[in-house]
Protein backbone atom coordinates (compact mmCIF):
# COMPACT_ATOMS: atom_id res chain seq x y z
CA UNK A 1 0.00 0.00 0.00
CA UNK A 2 2.97 2.21 0.65
CA UNK A 3 4.17 1.76 -2.49
CA UNK A 4 0.48 2.22 -4.11
CA UNK A 5 0.79 5.70 -2.11
CA UNK A 6 4.02 6.09 -3.99
CA UNK A 7 2.70 5.86 -7.45
CA UNK A 8 -0.47 7.31 -7.04
CA UNK A 9 0.81 10.49 -5.40
CA UNK A 10 4.15 10.99 -7.04
CA UNK A 11 2.59 10.36 -10.45
CA UNK A 12 -0.35 12.80 -9.56
CA UNK A 13 1.92 15.12 -8.72
CA UNK A 14 4.38 14.85 -11.84
CA UNK A 15 1.26 14.74 -14.00
CA UNK A 16 0.60 18.25 -12.73
CA UNK A 17 4.16 18.83 -13.88
CA UNK A 18 3.72 17.66 -16.88
CA UNK A 19 0.42 19.62 -17.77
CA UNK A 20 2.43 22.98 -17.01
CA UNK A 21 5.56 21.77 -19.23
CA UNK A 22 2.85 20.81 -21.85
CA UNK A 23 0.84 24.52 -21.53
CA UNK A 24 3.81 26.70 -21.75
CA UNK A 25 4.82 24.14 -24.85
CA UNK A 26 1.46 24.70 -26.61
CA UNK A 27 1.37 28.13 -26.15
CA UNK A 28 5.20 28.91 -27.15
CA UNK A 29 6.33 30.23 -23.93
CA UNK A 30 9.91 30.46 -23.59
CA UNK A 31 9.93 32.25 -20.33
CA UNK A 32 8.09 33.31 -17.32
CA UNK A 33 9.03 36.39 -15.34
CA UNK A 34 8.39 36.13 -11.83
CA UNK A 35 9.53 37.74 -8.74
CA UNK A 36 12.45 36.59 -6.94
CA UNK A 37 11.09 35.61 -3.77
CA UNK A 38 10.00 32.36 -2.93
CA UNK A 39 5.88 32.95 -2.93
CA UNK A 40 6.67 34.82 -6.35
CA UNK A 41 3.21 35.54 -7.05
CA UNK A 42 2.85 39.11 -7.29
CA UNK A 43 4.51 41.42 -9.97
CA UNK A 44 3.91 45.32 -10.92
CA UNK A 45 1.36 45.25 -13.86
CA UNK A 46 3.43 47.91 -15.67
CA UNK A 47 6.75 45.81 -15.65
CA UNK A 48 5.02 44.71 -18.80
CA UNK A 49 6.10 47.51 -20.50
CA UNK A 50 9.99 47.75 -19.88
CA UNK A 51 9.58 43.97 -21.01
CA UNK A 52 7.94 44.30 -24.77
CA UNK A 53 10.38 47.17 -25.39
CA UNK A 54 13.28 44.86 -24.75
CA UNK A 55 14.35 43.83 -28.22
CA UNK A 56 15.11 40.34 -27.18
CA UNK A 57 11.15 40.07 -26.49
CA UNK A 58 8.57 39.27 -29.42
CA UNK A 59 5.77 39.33 -26.64
CA UNK A 60 5.08 39.41 -23.15
CA UNK A 61 2.05 38.92 -21.54
CA UNK A 62 1.00 39.79 -17.85
CA UNK A 63 -1.36 36.86 -16.34
CA UNK A 64 -2.47 35.95 -13.06
CA UNK A 65 -3.28 32.48 -11.97
CA UNK A 66 -4.94 31.02 -9.03
CA UNK A 67 -7.05 27.93 -7.74
CA UNK A 68 -10.65 28.63 -6.85
CA UNK A 69 -13.34 26.92 -5.58
CA UNK A 70 -16.43 26.46 -8.56
CA UNK A 71 -18.61 24.32 -6.70
CA UNK A 72 -17.96 22.85 -3.00
CA UNK A 73 -16.63 19.63 -4.98
CA UNK A 74 -14.57 21.08 -8.23
CA UNK A 75 -11.40 22.70 -7.65
CA UNK A 76 -9.92 24.51 -10.78
CA UNK A 77 -7.45 26.89 -12.18
CA UNK A 78 -8.29 30.21 -13.00
CA UNK A 79 -6.41 32.23 -15.42
CA UNK A 80 -6.69 35.69 -15.84
CA UNK A 81 -5.24 36.52 -19.53
CA UNK A 82 -5.77 39.98 -21.60
CA UNK A 83 -8.01 39.83 -24.57
CA UNK A 84 -5.56 39.28 -27.04
CA UNK A 85 -3.29 37.03 -25.24
CA UNK A 86 -0.71 34.80 -27.64
CA UNK A 87 -1.89 32.01 -25.46
CA UNK A 88 -5.53 31.90 -26.90
CA UNK A 89 -3.65 30.84 -30.40
CA UNK A 90 -3.51 26.81 -29.63
CA UNK A 91 -7.25 26.90 -27.60
CA UNK A 92 -9.47 25.32 -30.17
CA UNK A 93 -12.92 27.05 -29.71
CA UNK A 94 -15.90 24.13 -29.36
CA UNK A 95 -18.72 26.37 -29.07
CA UNK A 96 -19.19 30.30 -28.48
CA UNK A 97 -16.77 32.75 -29.01
CA UNK A 98 -13.92 34.59 -27.16
CA UNK A 99 -14.68 37.52 -24.50
CA UNK A 100 -14.25 40.95 -25.18
CA UNK A 101 -12.10 43.04 -22.77
CA UNK A 102 -13.23 43.94 -19.73
CA UNK A 103 -16.56 42.46 -19.13
CA UNK A 104 -17.82 39.82 -16.67
CA UNK A 105 -17.47 36.61 -19.48
CA UNK A 106 -15.32 33.32 -18.98
CA UNK A 107 -14.36 30.25 -20.75
CA UNK A 108 -14.78 26.80 -19.83
CA UNK A 109 -12.14 24.01 -20.52
CA UNK A 110 -14.13 21.05 -22.17
CA UNK A 111 -13.26 18.67 -19.59
CA UNK A 112 -14.96 21.22 -16.78
CA UNK A 113 -17.64 22.41 -19.01
CA UNK A 114 -18.61 18.29 -18.81
CA UNK A 115 -18.17 18.05 -15.26
CA UNK A 116 -20.18 21.10 -14.57
CA UNK A 117 -22.60 20.94 -17.22
CA UNK A 118 -22.36 24.16 -18.27
CA UNK A 119 -22.18 25.35 -22.05
CA UNK A 120 -22.23 28.76 -23.94
CA UNK A 121 -24.95 30.81 -22.37
CA UNK A 122 -24.82 29.46 -19.17
CA UNK A 123 -24.02 31.49 -16.06
CA UNK A 124 -21.09 31.07 -13.71
CA UNK A 125 -20.76 32.02 -10.13
CA UNK A 126 -16.68 32.75 -9.16
CA UNK A 127 -16.18 33.81 -5.50
CA UNK A 128 -19.44 35.63 -5.62
CA UNK A 129 -19.84 37.19 -8.82
CA UNK A 130 -21.71 36.33 -11.63
CA UNK A 131 -20.05 35.36 -15.01
CA UNK A 132 -21.55 34.43 -18.34
CA UNK A 133 -20.06 31.44 -20.23
CA UNK A 134 -19.26 32.64 -23.44
CA UNK A 135 -16.69 29.97 -25.01
CA UNK A 136 -15.97 26.66 -24.07
CA UNK A 137 -12.67 25.60 -25.71
CA UNK A 138 -9.82 22.55 -25.77
CA UNK A 139 -6.81 23.30 -24.93
CA UNK A 140 -3.33 21.63 -25.40
CA UNK A 141 -2.80 20.32 -21.66
CA UNK A 142 -5.12 19.05 -19.41
CA UNK A 143 -4.61 22.09 -17.11
CA UNK A 144 -6.68 24.05 -19.48
CA UNK A 145 -8.90 21.31 -20.32
CA UNK A 146 -10.18 21.80 -16.42
CA UNK A 147 -9.36 25.35 -15.90
CA UNK A 148 -11.49 28.06 -16.37
CA UNK A 149 -10.00 31.30 -18.40
CA UNK A 150 -11.58 35.08 -17.92
CA UNK A 151 -10.16 38.74 -18.71
CA UNK A 152 -7.49 39.89 -17.14
CA UNK A 153 -8.67 43.01 -14.93
CA UNK A 154 -11.66 40.37 -13.60
CA UNK A 155 -8.97 38.03 -12.52
CA UNK A 156 -6.91 40.95 -11.08
CA UNK A 157 -10.35 42.24 -8.97
CA UNK A 158 -11.57 38.31 -7.66
CA UNK A 159 -7.93 37.68 -6.39
CA UNK A 160 -7.16 41.61 -5.16
CA UNK A 161 -4.74 41.81 -7.11
CA UNK A 162 -5.29 45.32 -8.67
CA UNK A 163 -2.22 46.40 -11.29
CA UNK A 164 -1.02 43.00 -10.32
CA UNK A 165 -0.03 40.04 -12.08
CA UNK A 166 1.35 36.67 -11.15
CA UNK A 167 4.10 36.33 -13.85
CA UNK A 168 4.86 37.64 -17.18
CA UNK A 169 4.77 34.83 -20.01
CA UNK A 170 7.37 35.71 -22.76
CA UNK A 171 7.75 34.87 -26.14
CA UNK A 172 11.04 35.41 -27.79
CA UNK A 173 12.31 36.82 -30.86
CA UNK A 174 14.28 34.35 -32.71
CA UNK A 175 17.80 33.07 -31.92
CA UNK A 176 20.35 34.94 -33.96
CA UNK A 177 22.25 33.14 -36.94
CA UNK A 178 24.54 30.60 -35.22
CA UNK A 179 23.41 31.03 -32.06
CA UNK A 180 22.75 27.82 -30.06
CA UNK A 181 19.05 27.38 -28.43
CA UNK A 182 20.99 27.78 -24.60
CA UNK A 183 22.90 31.00 -25.63
CA UNK A 184 19.71 32.52 -26.88
CA UNK A 185 17.93 32.10 -23.87
CA UNK A 186 20.66 32.70 -21.36
CA UNK A 187 21.04 36.48 -23.25
CA UNK A 188 17.30 37.10 -23.40
CA UNK A 189 17.38 36.30 -19.51
CA UNK A 190 20.16 38.30 -18.69
CA UNK A 191 18.13 41.27 -20.44
CA UNK A 192 15.24 40.89 -18.94
CA UNK A 193 16.64 40.53 -15.25
CA UNK A 194 19.20 43.59 -16.45
CA UNK A 195 15.97 46.10 -17.31
CA UNK A 196 13.82 44.87 -14.51
CA UNK A 197 16.42 43.77 -11.45
CA UNK A 198 13.75 43.08 -8.96
CA UNK A 199 12.35 40.14 -10.86
CA UNK A 200 13.49 36.90 -12.17
CA UNK A 201 13.45 35.26 -16.07
CA UNK A 202 12.86 31.92 -15.77
CA UNK A 203 13.05 29.46 -18.59
CA UNK A 204 9.37 27.83 -18.78
CA UNK A 205 10.33 24.23 -18.67
CA UNK A 206 11.94 25.18 -15.51
CA UNK A 207 9.22 27.65 -14.24
CA UNK A 208 6.69 24.48 -14.92
CA UNK A 209 8.74 22.27 -11.97
CA UNK A 210 9.17 25.05 -9.55
CA UNK A 211 6.38 27.01 -9.57
CA UNK A 212 4.69 27.08 -5.89
CA UNK A 213 1.71 24.62 -6.89
CA UNK A 214 3.99 21.68 -8.37
CA UNK A 215 6.42 22.39 -5.55
CA UNK A 216 3.29 21.90 -2.99
CA UNK A 217 2.27 19.04 -4.77
CA UNK A 218 5.59 17.25 -4.76
CA UNK A 219 5.89 17.76 -0.97
CA UNK A 220 2.71 16.34 -0.42
CA UNK A 221 2.83 13.91 -2.69
CA UNK A 222 6.55 12.87 -0.98
CA UNK A 223 5.65 13.38 2.31
CA UNK A 224 2.38 11.53 2.39
CA UNK A 225 4.10 8.83 0.59
CA UNK A 226 7.05 8.88 3.17
CA UNK A 227 4.73 7.73 6.04
CA UNK A 228 3.29 5.56 4.14
CA UNK A 229 6.48 3.81 3.24
CA UNK A 230 7.60 4.05 6.43
CA UNK A 231 4.16 1.92 7.44
CA UNK A 232 5.08 -0.47 4.96
CA UNK A 233 8.42 -0.58 6.23
CA UNK A 234 7.46 -1.99 10.00
CA UNK A 235 5.00 -4.22 8.41
CA UNK A 236 8.03 -5.78 6.47
CA UNK A 237 9.97 -5.75 9.62
CA UNK A 238 7.26 -7.17 11.33
CA UNK A 239 7.08 -10.22 8.59
CA UNK A 240 10.38 -10.58 9.05
CA UNK A 241 10.75 -11.09 12.44
CA UNK A 242 7.99 -13.29 12.52
CA UNK A 243 9.80 -15.80 9.62
CA UNK A 244 12.96 -15.28 11.50
CA UNK A 245 11.57 -16.49 14.63
CA UNK A 246 9.61 -19.36 12.93
CA UNK A 247 12.44 -20.66 11.16
CA UNK A 248 14.87 -20.26 14.22
CA UNK A 249 15.53 -24.13 13.91
CA UNK A 250 16.14 -23.65 10.35
CA UNK A 251 18.26 -20.95 10.65
CA UNK A 252 20.81 -23.14 13.56
CA UNK A 253 20.56 -25.98 10.94
CA UNK A 254 22.10 -23.78 8.66
CA UNK A 255 24.16 -22.51 10.74
CA UNK A 256 25.34 -26.28 11.73
CA UNK A 257 25.92 -27.01 8.19
CA UNK A 258 28.60 -24.09 8.05
CA UNK A 259 26.63 -21.36 6.80
CA UNK A 260 28.67 -18.32 8.15
CA UNK A 261 26.63 -15.84 10.00
CA UNK A 262 27.07 -13.12 7.17
CA UNK A 263 25.62 -15.45 4.42
CA UNK A 264 22.61 -16.15 6.91
CA UNK A 265 22.19 -12.32 7.16
CA UNK A 266 22.59 -12.15 3.68
CA UNK A 267 20.18 -14.99 2.93
CA UNK A 268 17.64 -13.29 5.09
CA UNK A 269 18.19 -9.62 3.55
CA UNK A 270 17.43 -11.10 0.70
CA UNK A 271 14.26 -12.39 1.23
CA UNK A 272 12.91 -9.24 3.01
CA UNK A 273 13.97 -7.64 -0.29
CA UNK A 274 12.44 -10.03 -2.46
CA UNK A 275 9.07 -8.97 0.01
CA UNK A 276 9.60 -5.82 -0.89
CA UNK A 277 10.05 -6.19 -4.15
CA UNK A 278 7.00 -8.42 -4.73
CA UNK A 279 4.79 -5.73 -2.46
CA UNK A 280 6.32 -2.94 -4.74
CA UNK A 281 5.11 -4.64 -7.99
CA UNK A 282 1.51 -4.91 -6.21
CA UNK A 283 1.77 -1.14 -5.02
CA UNK A 284 2.48 -0.46 -8.45
CA UNK A 285 -0.90 -2.33 -9.70
CA UNK A 286 -2.56 -0.35 -7.38
CA UNK A 287 -0.99 3.11 -7.49
CA UNK A 288 -1.61 2.50 -11.38
CA UNK A 289 -5.20 1.94 -11.02
CA UNK A 290 -5.42 4.49 -8.41
CA UNK A 291 -4.40 7.21 -11.44
CA UNK A 292 -6.68 6.50 -13.59
CA UNK A 293 -9.29 6.40 -11.48
CA UNK A 294 -8.18 10.05 -10.70
CA UNK A 295 -7.90 10.82 -14.38
CA UNK A 296 -11.47 9.67 -14.88
CA UNK A 297 -13.05 11.59 -11.69
CA UNK A 298 -14.36 15.42 -12.40
CA UNK A 299 -12.60 16.59 -9.42
CA UNK A 300 -9.17 15.83 -10.15
CA UNK A 301 -9.23 14.92 -14.24
CA UNK A 302 -8.34 18.39 -15.19
CA UNK A 303 -4.77 17.65 -13.25
CA UNK A 304 -4.12 14.60 -14.11
CA UNK A 305 -3.82 13.49 -17.91
CA UNK A 306 -4.55 10.08 -18.96
CA UNK A 307 -1.47 10.33 -21.32
CA UNK A 308 0.81 11.34 -19.67
CA UNK A 309 0.12 9.18 -16.13
CA UNK A 310 3.47 7.20 -14.81
CA UNK A 311 6.28 8.22 -15.85
CA UNK A 312 9.03 4.83 -16.52
CA UNK A 313 10.87 6.71 -14.20
CA UNK A 314 8.49 6.90 -11.16
CA UNK A 315 7.95 3.16 -11.89
CA UNK A 316 11.59 2.47 -11.45
CA UNK A 317 12.21 4.89 -8.58
CA UNK A 318 8.95 2.99 -6.99
CA UNK A 319 10.75 -0.53 -7.26
CA UNK A 320 13.91 0.95 -6.48
CA UNK A 321 12.11 2.01 -3.10
CA UNK A 322 10.17 -0.91 -2.19
CA UNK A 323 13.62 -3.23 -2.48
CA UNK A 324 14.79 -0.62 -0.29
CA UNK A 325 12.82 -0.11 1.95
CA UNK A 326 12.35 -4.16 2.56
CA UNK A 327 16.33 -4.65 2.59
CA UNK A 328 16.14 -1.80 5.32
CA UNK A 329 12.98 -3.25 7.31
CA UNK A 330 14.74 -6.45 7.12
CA UNK A 331 18.47 -5.95 8.71
CA UNK A 332 17.08 -5.60 12.14
CA UNK A 333 15.50 -9.70 11.84
CA UNK A 334 18.85 -10.59 9.77
CA UNK A 335 21.26 -9.39 12.38
CA UNK A 336 18.61 -11.18 15.25
CA UNK A 337 18.97 -14.27 13.36
CA UNK A 338 22.39 -14.41 12.14
CA UNK A 339 23.49 -13.51 15.86
CA UNK A 340 21.55 -16.83 16.86
CA UNK A 341 23.55 -19.76 18.63
CA UNK A 342 23.23 -22.98 16.38
CA UNK A 343 22.90 -24.96 19.60
CA UNK A 344 19.89 -22.60 20.92
CA UNK A 345 18.37 -22.28 17.37
CA UNK A 346 18.01 -25.94 16.94
CA UNK A 347 16.26 -26.67 20.66
CA UNK A 348 14.26 -23.95 19.49
CA UNK A 349 10.06 -25.43 18.84
CA UNK B 1 49.45 -45.24 15.64
CA UNK B 2 47.06 -42.83 14.16
CA UNK B 3 47.67 -39.36 14.75
CA UNK B 4 45.36 -37.52 17.21
CA UNK B 5 42.58 -35.61 15.38
CA UNK B 6 40.69 -33.83 18.34
CA UNK B 7 41.62 -33.37 22.03
CA UNK B 8 39.31 -31.97 24.38
CA UNK B 9 41.79 -30.75 27.81
CA UNK B 10 39.87 -30.13 30.66
CA UNK B 11 36.69 -28.62 29.12
CA UNK B 12 33.77 -27.39 31.42
CA UNK B 13 30.48 -26.14 30.08
CA UNK B 14 28.37 -24.08 32.40
CA UNK B 15 25.11 -23.35 31.71
CA UNK B 16 22.48 -21.19 34.14
CA UNK B 17 25.29 -19.04 35.30
CA UNK B 18 26.80 -22.14 36.27
CA UNK B 19 23.79 -23.51 38.06
CA UNK B 20 23.94 -26.16 35.59
CA UNK B 21 26.84 -28.24 35.31
CA UNK B 22 26.89 -29.95 31.72
CA UNK B 23 30.82 -30.87 31.08
CA UNK B 24 32.90 -31.21 34.77
CA UNK B 25 36.62 -31.18 33.35
CA UNK B 26 36.80 -33.57 30.79
CA UNK B 27 39.67 -34.99 28.74
CA UNK B 28 39.12 -36.80 25.78
CA UNK B 29 41.71 -37.81 22.54
CA UNK B 30 40.90 -39.45 19.45
CA UNK B 31 42.60 -40.40 16.33
CA UNK B 32 41.81 -39.31 12.67
CA UNK B 33 39.97 -42.42 11.33
CA UNK B 34 38.58 -43.81 14.79
CA UNK B 35 34.94 -44.86 15.34
CA UNK B 36 33.43 -44.08 18.64
CA UNK B 37 30.42 -44.20 20.12
CA UNK B 38 29.22 -42.02 23.34
CA UNK B 39 26.55 -43.10 25.32
CA UNK B 40 24.85 -42.17 28.90
CA UNK B 41 21.54 -41.37 30.52
CA UNK B 42 20.28 -37.54 29.82
CA UNK B 43 21.93 -34.95 31.11
CA UNK B 44 25.20 -37.21 31.53
CA UNK B 45 26.57 -34.38 29.12
CA UNK B 46 26.88 -36.30 25.93
CA UNK B 47 25.04 -33.96 23.72
CA UNK B 48 27.37 -30.87 25.02
CA UNK B 49 30.52 -33.28 24.51
CA UNK B 50 29.15 -33.39 20.97
CA UNK B 51 28.70 -30.10 20.06
CA UNK B 52 31.88 -28.90 21.03
CA UNK B 53 33.55 -31.78 19.27
CA UNK B 54 31.74 -30.22 16.19
CA UNK B 55 32.53 -26.58 17.24
CA UNK B 56 28.72 -25.62 17.29
CA UNK B 57 29.40 -24.58 21.01
CA UNK B 58 32.59 -23.44 23.06
CA UNK B 59 33.89 -24.95 26.30
CA UNK B 60 33.24 -22.29 29.23
CA UNK B 61 36.70 -23.31 30.34
CA UNK B 62 39.22 -25.79 28.91
CA UNK B 63 39.81 -26.38 25.45
CA UNK B 64 38.83 -28.02 22.22
CA UNK B 65 41.52 -29.02 19.62
CA UNK B 66 41.94 -29.56 16.10
CA UNK B 67 44.91 -31.00 14.79
CA UNK B 68 46.59 -29.60 17.63
CA UNK B 69 44.79 -25.75 17.14
CA UNK B 70 42.28 -24.52 19.58
CA UNK B 71 38.75 -24.38 17.54
CA UNK B 72 37.16 -21.17 18.36
CA UNK B 73 40.22 -19.17 18.92
CA UNK B 74 42.72 -20.47 16.61
CA UNK B 75 40.32 -22.22 13.78
CA UNK B 76 37.02 -20.05 13.38
CA UNK B 77 34.09 -22.28 14.03
CA UNK B 78 32.16 -21.37 11.42
CA UNK B 79 35.20 -22.27 8.89
CA UNK B 80 35.34 -25.33 11.31
CA UNK B 81 32.20 -26.26 10.78
CA UNK B 82 32.27 -26.05 6.96
CA UNK B 83 35.15 -27.68 5.87
CA UNK B 84 35.98 -30.45 8.25
CA UNK B 85 32.70 -31.36 10.49
CA UNK B 86 29.37 -32.94 9.11
CA UNK B 87 26.79 -33.57 11.02
CA UNK B 88 23.36 -35.94 11.38
CA UNK B 89 20.69 -34.81 13.65
CA UNK B 90 18.00 -37.41 15.19
CA UNK B 91 15.18 -34.96 13.87
CA UNK B 92 16.88 -34.97 10.35
CA UNK B 93 16.34 -31.21 10.04
CA UNK B 94 15.95 -31.30 6.27
CA UNK B 95 14.44 -27.85 4.55
CA UNK B 96 10.77 -29.22 3.69
CA UNK B 97 10.61 -26.98 1.00
CA UNK B 98 13.67 -28.30 -0.56
CA UNK B 99 13.46 -31.30 -2.54
CA UNK B 100 16.26 -34.42 -1.69
CA UNK B 101 18.91 -33.11 -4.39
CA UNK B 102 18.45 -29.72 -3.54
CA UNK B 103 18.95 -30.06 0.42
CA UNK B 104 22.42 -31.81 0.20
CA UNK B 105 23.44 -29.04 -1.99
CA UNK B 106 22.64 -26.65 1.29
CA UNK B 107 25.98 -26.80 2.68
CA UNK B 108 28.07 -25.78 -0.24
CA UNK B 109 25.37 -22.64 -0.28
CA UNK B 110 27.08 -21.32 2.63
CA UNK B 111 30.23 -20.74 1.58
CA UNK B 112 31.88 -20.39 -1.78
CA UNK B 113 29.15 -21.43 -3.81
CA UNK B 114 30.69 -22.86 -6.97
CA UNK B 115 29.16 -23.92 -9.96
CA UNK B 116 26.16 -24.85 -9.83
CA UNK B 117 25.85 -28.10 -12.31
CA UNK B 118 28.77 -29.56 -10.40
CA UNK B 119 27.36 -29.08 -7.02
CA UNK B 120 24.10 -31.04 -8.63
CA UNK B 121 26.50 -33.76 -10.05
CA UNK B 122 28.12 -34.22 -6.75
CA UNK B 123 24.50 -34.26 -4.57
CA UNK B 124 23.47 -36.87 -7.58
CA UNK B 125 26.66 -39.13 -6.68
CA UNK B 126 26.32 -39.08 -3.21
CA UNK B 127 22.72 -39.73 -3.10
CA UNK B 128 22.84 -42.80 -5.05
CA UNK B 129 26.04 -44.12 -3.45
CA UNK B 130 22.88 -44.14 -0.19
CA UNK B 131 20.81 -45.61 -2.51
CA UNK B 132 18.30 -42.93 -3.40
CA UNK B 133 18.90 -42.47 -7.04
CA UNK B 134 15.12 -43.41 -7.67
CA UNK B 135 14.10 -40.15 -4.55
CA UNK B 136 16.30 -37.25 -5.84
CA UNK B 137 13.45 -34.98 -6.83
CA UNK B 138 10.85 -36.03 -3.57
CA UNK B 139 10.64 -33.86 -0.87
CA UNK B 140 11.28 -34.75 2.57
CA UNK B 141 7.74 -34.90 3.29
CA UNK B 142 7.18 -37.88 0.47
CA UNK B 143 10.40 -39.70 1.70
CA UNK B 144 9.82 -42.34 4.52
CA UNK B 145 11.97 -41.63 7.97
CA UNK B 146 14.85 -44.09 6.67
CA UNK B 147 15.11 -42.13 3.04
CA UNK B 148 15.08 -38.97 5.22
CA UNK B 149 18.44 -39.97 6.91
CA UNK B 150 19.85 -41.14 4.32
CA UNK B 151 18.96 -37.53 2.44
CA UNK B 152 20.59 -36.19 5.73
CA UNK B 153 23.45 -38.60 5.38
CA UNK B 154 24.55 -37.29 2.18
CA UNK B 155 24.30 -34.03 2.65
CA UNK B 156 26.39 -34.18 5.86
CA UNK B 157 29.03 -35.81 3.78
CA UNK B 158 28.79 -33.14 1.08
CA UNK B 159 31.68 -30.99 1.94
CA UNK B 160 33.96 -34.10 2.31
CA UNK B 161 34.53 -33.98 6.23
CA UNK B 162 36.52 -35.70 8.13
CA UNK B 163 34.79 -36.16 11.36
CA UNK B 164 31.12 -37.32 11.21
CA UNK B 165 29.30 -36.64 13.79
CA UNK B 166 25.53 -38.48 14.63
CA UNK B 167 23.66 -37.58 17.77
CA UNK B 168 20.86 -40.07 18.10
CA UNK B 169 20.64 -40.67 14.26
CA UNK B 170 18.40 -43.96 14.70
CA UNK B 171 16.40 -42.21 17.38
CA UNK B 172 13.67 -41.87 14.49
CA UNK B 173 13.85 -44.64 13.30
CA UNK B 174 12.00 -48.82 13.07
CA UNK B 175 14.33 -51.32 14.29
CA UNK B 176 14.77 -52.56 10.20
CA UNK B 177 15.74 -48.54 9.24
CA UNK B 178 18.35 -48.45 12.74
CA UNK B 179 19.87 -51.67 11.29
CA UNK B 180 20.10 -50.23 7.60
CA UNK B 181 21.69 -47.01 8.69
CA UNK B 182 24.15 -48.35 10.91
CA UNK B 183 25.40 -50.26 7.92
CA UNK B 184 25.32 -47.02 5.95
CA UNK B 185 27.47 -45.07 8.57
CA UNK B 186 30.07 -47.74 9.37
CA UNK B 187 30.76 -48.65 5.58
CA UNK B 188 31.27 -45.20 4.86
CA UNK B 189 33.48 -44.54 7.76
CA UNK B 190 35.56 -47.60 6.48
CA UNK B 191 35.20 -46.02 3.21
CA UNK B 192 36.13 -42.75 2.95
CA UNK B 193 38.46 -43.31 6.61
CA UNK B 194 36.57 -40.56 8.46
CA UNK B 195 36.35 -40.22 12.06
CA UNK B 196 32.59 -41.80 13.21
CA UNK B 197 31.20 -39.93 16.52
CA UNK B 198 28.21 -41.09 17.41
CA UNK B 199 25.79 -40.25 20.72
CA UNK B 200 23.42 -42.54 21.12
CA UNK B 201 21.14 -44.36 23.81
CA UNK B 202 20.93 -47.97 22.31
CA UNK B 203 23.03 -50.06 24.29
CA UNK B 204 23.54 -52.25 20.72
CA UNK B 205 24.61 -49.21 18.98
CA UNK B 206 27.10 -48.22 21.58
CA UNK B 207 28.30 -51.63 21.88
CA UNK B 208 28.94 -51.55 17.73
CA UNK B 209 32.09 -49.60 18.00
CA UNK B 210 35.72 -50.26 18.33
CA UNK B 211 35.66 -47.36 21.29
CA UNK B 212 32.56 -46.89 23.76
CA UNK B 213 32.74 -44.24 26.13
CA UNK B 214 29.79 -43.59 29.03
CA UNK B 215 29.45 -40.62 30.31
CA UNK B 216 27.34 -39.44 33.36
CA UNK B 217 27.11 -36.25 35.65
CA UNK B 218 29.38 -34.55 32.36
CA UNK B 219 32.33 -36.98 33.36
CA UNK B 220 33.65 -39.76 31.38
CA UNK B 221 33.12 -43.01 33.11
Amino acid sequence: MGIGAFVALVGFSRSFEVGWKKLYEVAGTDIAVIQKTFMNSSVDESDGATLNALPEIAAAEPMVVNMMDITPEVNALVYGWPENAYEFEPLKILQGRRFHGDTQEVMLGDLLAESLNKKAGDTLELQGTTYQVVGVFHGGSALEAGAVILPLEQMQRLSGMDGKVTAFHVRLKPALPGESPEDHMHRAQDAIQKALPGLKAVPAAERASNNQLVILAHAVAWGTSTIALLVAALGIANTMAMSVFERTREIGVLRALGWKRRRVMLLILIEAAGLGLVGGLVGLLVGIGALHLLAAVPQTAGIVSGDSLVAWSTLGEALGISVLVGVLAGIAPAYRGARLSPVEAMRHE
Amino acid sequence: MSETLLEVRQARKHYDDGNIQALDGVDLSIAAGEFITISGPSGSGKSTMLNLLGGLDTPTSGEVLYRGKNIGTEIDLDVYRAMHVGFIFQAFYLLPSLKAIENVQVPWLGGSCGVSSKREETARELLCELGLEHRLQQYPAQLSAGERQRVAIARSLANNPDILLADEPTGNLDSVNTAKIMEILKGIQQRRGMTLIIVTHEDEIANSAPRHIRMRDGRIL
